[in-house]
């Protein structure tokens, strides 16, 4: 069995407030294979940055975190002093934002940042590296790369500086890519682009990317597996396409029902009663409790852990099937509640 | 939903309010606490002058010659009488003097504060909500006014007032002309301050939603805008009463500020700066030190309500 | 009402545009002897919206889509062209007085809900403003059970009007905001993006809310959305945009079954969606180009498949409902 790129294993982040602890990511487990896109998708509050963030080491105070490993290529790195993390920052994982301005320095031309990055985490001396730099502005997709690559960030437009940002991922041939809502300050047609690029430089690279997005649909386009994420925990992870058109877990369930999708004829959408809740405020048990049509006694009182259902894993009571519904004794729950 | 109702006992309202942000961080702050503290007092012991103070400094009936330059503290040498703070050479009493004095000195600051936050914010407001020429013309004017020192503009202000206005009234009107002299030199930083604010809520879309349902530009200006422009004021306002009361004092220790006969603490330290070399320091002392922790205390609670009002530095 | 008056279009919007003046302050013009520069965001639309029906323009960003919106509702002045509404109209100056008594069956609900509601007032006071400004309801208790009222139709509970709108998540707050819409008994709402700063899960219940309270009342919607698929599900007729022209309008399901308008294709073609999960897609090319300095002739010329020598000279005019000059030659049988 090949040993994956990164293994997130009971993850916890936690921000200490003068109001108590707020748990972010409470046991956040998964695995991401060589050359597979995970697709992380959760609604705003549901920790999905926060992951990312997590396994880069980027997590400020007052967050910390509170558990849990994270191994790549098979060496912890989540407890590595600073110094060492940013070594692995860019060489090993490279990172790509959603806004292109943030990642690119307004002040210096485009080729500058590329050479700069790709000599910092190579041998090679500037002419190389400049050659480097243009191969790679041409294999994301810049037209004329030897013009461009002078050029300032404002001389592009955002589609073409999202490629710049994403070559600048690239320039020390990273093992795993962390790219956070990478399309969603783009237009549609320029999101279709970009949604492209990423899957084919996984697929010429074998690189492995965490894709994070609020948007089901980039992620049903570009992913092969996917995990659902709820109140900071992982809901269900399993194939992309299973996730999408058969969903298990009843959180999963809602929100596909609730995409509207250009096929299909729903007149109206599900909808999920409620809310996320917040962190200070997670439900007891399973934190989808409130919301769940399904719910029964036993979810009120013990939190779900992820179990395998046919090929992918899923944080719910309802396919446990040592303790189904049925199976379980109405009392447990009201000594509890008593 | 959840049948487990949890038994949820609302907090009082005071314990809601001890428990805000804005009371916590002030609570954490212990210069804070301490300058706000001194601060309220020091307002307190002015509003109550008149029932605090030992002496009546300004009736020329209870002022006795021989009372003059008594020391802190030691009874007269003559008269036996003692003077907590001492006497000046009329034998007057200086605690009372700065009790009545800080009185005065607050009450101008105040006063050309409330001023100039009018003036100040219904131009930084009518500038930012109607823009063009309007706005260019009154933000103009303020530049002007900013590139001058404030003294100069005070200094100014009371020139020409004092030529307009006859000899046998000026002293009752010195009041009113430090008022609007000190006034009219700080409006243009509220006149900043609100239009840029005025820039952002302008573009709200909660500013349009009135607009739709017809309103005219004053009630958008004024019940919309306003009441969310109003954060930054009241730090500018605080600090600048601070400003407002050492810039009296300034006015009046150059002389063109209040006269002797109802003296601020300006007047005060002007008086005392004569004894200074001749050995009565508490006549210049005293009155300094109040005026020096009235600034500050008042500074320190303004620079913590900027603070703890900006989101971006929490 | 005659027959008449209900057979002809609620709103009427006919060659509107908008010009935005974006020079550089005047000092720079003169030192960089630079020429004033004008932005068209909106050149020359033209819609109908049938009483009753929901017609959205969807469109990318910089599309004039939003612009339209506003000038619809008279909070910007066009820079050309009418727009009238129930024979009312909202450019003509003459017009005031009639504009003023047609303000009340106007409403908008906007993007952000953060920005929406002014922070400073309670829930209770937004939501009674228009119902005091119309002079709807008399009397503060009346005022009030009204106020209740409308937020239980919006699925809030009556007393959240004594709170602020910091306490209240995106999605409720959207829900306050089509209550102030409801307040004044509007017929006619227009929605700018009203879900699209909201999570996926909220938005479908506020699509659902939308469509729940257009049954009920007959509202008519005019609905600015990016999202097709949001836009499919809510709209009866669909418009789309591309840098200030309407490119295709035609009625709701057939833009996606038979879209005609290559640009309307290739948007299709580009949204990520569910039902795409492991399908290869066609690729999309070239970005929208700067609206400063549009191409000539027809503006989507640079990046459509079809195009021939008059795109690139002659805007095409609707024909039929497309701006297309290969379509109305019949070029584009596909």
């Amino acid at each position: 069995m090949t040993q994956p790129v990164i293994s997130v294993n009971e993850l916890t982040v936690e921000f200490v407030t003068r109001r108590g602890t707020l748990r972010a990511l409470d046991k956040v487990s998964f695995d991401v294979a060589r050359g597979e896109v995970l697709g992380v998708v959760g609604e705003s509050g549901a920790g999905k940055s926060v992951t990312g963030s997590a396994i880069i080491g980027l997590i400020d105070p007052p967050g910390r975190i509170a558990g849990g490993e994270v191994l790549l290529s098979g060496a912890r790195v989540d407890n590595l002093p600073p110094e060492a993390m940013r070594k692995i920052r860019g060489k090993r994982i490279g990172m790509i934002f959603q806004d292109p301005l943030t990642s690119l320095n307004p002040l210096y031309r485009v080729g500058e940042q590329l050479i700069e990055t790709i000599q910092t985490h190579t041998d090679l001396n500037a002419a190389d590296a400049r050659k480097r730099a243009i191969a790679l502005l041409d294999e994301v997709g810049i037209p004329a790369p030897e013009r461009r690559i002078d050029g300032y960030p404002h001389e592009f437009s955002g589609g073409m500086r999202q490629r710049v940002v994403i070559a600048l991922a690239l320039c020390a041939e990273p093992e795993f890519i962390i790219a956070d809502e990478p399309t969603t300050a783009l237009d549609v047609s320029v999101q279709a682009q970009i949604i492209a690029l990423i899957k084919r430089l996984c697929k010429e690279r074998g690189t492995s990317v965490m894709l994070v997005t609020h948007d089901m649909g980039v992620i049903a386009e570009t992913a092969d597996r996917v995990a659902v994420m709820y109140a900071g925990r992982v809901a269900e992870i399993g194939p992309v396409r299973d996730v999408v058109k058969q969903p298990l877990h009843p959180y999963a369930v809602g929100l596909m029902g609730a995409i509207p999708s250009i096929e299909g004829d729903a007149e109206r959408l599900v909808q999920i009663p409620g809310s996320m809740p917040r962190l200070s405020n997670i439900p007891k048990g399973c934190a989808f409790n409130p919301r769940c049509s399904k719910a029964f006694a036993r979810c009120f009182v013990e939190r779900p852990e992820l179990i395998d259902v046919g090929g992918r894993q899923v944080a719910c009571h309802l396919y446990d099937q040592s303790k189904a519904p049925t199976g379980q004794s109405p009392t447990d729950k009201a000594e509890i509640a008593a | 939903m959840s049948d487990e109702p949890l038994p949820v006992i609302p907090p009082s309202r005071l314990a809601r309010f001890w428990d805000s942000d804005l009371v916590y961080s002030f609570r954490s702050s212990p210069v804070t606490v301490v300058a706000s503290v001194m601060a309220f007092l020091l307002v307190l012991a002015a509003i109550f002058a008149p029932l605090i103070a030992p002496y009546d400094p300004f009736d020329p009936a209870s002022l006795d010659l021989s009372d003059g330059f008594s020391r802190p503290m030691q009874p007269n040498e003559i008269t036996g009488k003692v003077f907590w703070l001492g006497s000046d050479g009329q034998g007057r009493d200086i605690f009372s003097a700065i009790l009545y004095g800080s009185r005065v000195s607050l009450l101008v600051g105040a006063a050309s504060v409330v001023f100039s936050l009018i003036l100040g914010v219904g131009l930084g407001l009518v500038a930012g909500y109607v823009g063009g020429r309007t706005e260019a013309l009154i933000m103009r004017i303020a530049d002007i006014q900013l590139s001058f020192p404030a003294i100069l503009v005070a200094l100014l202000v009371f020139g020409v007032a004092r030529g307009l206005i006859p000899p046998a009234a000026q002293e009752q009107a010195t009041l009113l002309v430090l008022v609007i002299a000190i006034g009219l030199a700080n409006w243009a930083q509220y006149a900043r301050t609100v239009r840029g604010s005025t820039l952002v809520e302008k573009n709200k879309v909660y500013v349009d939603a009135a607009r739709l349902i017809g309103l005219k530009a004053w009630p958008v200006m004024l019940k919309h805008v306003l009441p969310n422009v109003a954060g930054p004021v009241l730090v500018i306002a605080t600090i600048n009463l601070a400003l407002a009361v050492i810039e009296e004092a300034t006015l009046s220790f150059l002389g063109v500020g209040m006269p002797p006969t109802q003296p601020s603490l300006g007047t005060l330290i002007r008086f005392g700066q004569q004894y200074l070399f001749s050995g009565e320091w508490w006549i210049l002392l005293f009155p300094s030190l109040v005026l020096i922790l009235l600034a500050l205390s008042i500074n320190l609670f303004g620079d913590w309500l900027r603070d703890a009002l900006n989101p971006k530095l929490r | 009402m005659t027959q008449d008056v209900s057979k002809a279009p609620f709103v009427q919007v006919r060659d509107l545009k908008r010009v935005f003046d974006v020079s550089k302050p005047w000092l720079n013009r003169v030192i960089e002897s630079a020429p004033k520069q004008y932005l068209k965001a909106v050149d020359g639309v033209s819609f109908d919206i049938r009483k009753g029906e929901t017609f959205a323009l969807v469109g990318e960003s910089g599309s004039g889509k939003s612009t339209v919106a506003r000038m619809v509702v008279g909070l910007l002045p066009p820079s050309g062209g009418t727009v009238s509404i129930d024979g009312v109209s909202m450019t003509d100056a003459a017009a005031a007085q009639e504009r003023q008594r047609l303000r009340r069956r106007i409403q908008m609900i906007f993007q952000d809900p953060y920005a929406s509601l002014n922070p400073r007032w309670r829930v209770g006071r937004i939501i009674a403003e228009p119902i005091r400004a119309f002079d709807i309801i008399q009397g503060d208790r009346e005022i009030e059970g009204r106020v209740g009222e409308l937020l239980s139709l919006v699925g809030l509970h009556p007393d959240d009007g004594k709170k602020f709108p910091h306490e209240f998540s995106g999605g409720q707050r959207q829900r306050i905001a089509i209550a102030r819409a409801l307040a004044s008994n509007a017929e006619f709402i227009v929605c700018d993006e009203p879900t699209s700063a909201l999570d996926v899960s909220v938005q479908a219940q506020i699509l659902n809310l939308m469509r729940d309270l257009q049954q009920k009342f007959g509202l008519t919607y005019l609905f600015i959305s990016h999202n097709l698929a949001v836009v499919r599900h809510m709209a009866s007729r669909i418009g789309v945009m591309y840098l200030g022209r309407l490119v295709e309008v035609s009625e709701g399901k057939q833009l996606f079954s038979a879209p005609r308008h290559p640009y309307t294709k290739m948007l299709l073609d580009a949204v990520p969606d569910l039902a795409m999960v492991g399908k290869a897609r066609e690729g999309v090319k070239g970005e929208i180009p700067n609206p400063i300095s549009p191409p000539s002739g027809c503006t989507f010329h640079p990046r459509c498949p079809l195009v021939f020598d008059r795109c690139r000279v002659e805007n095409p005019p609707v024909i039929d409902g497309v701006a297309c000059h290969a379509v109305n030659q019949g070029r584009a049988a596909a």
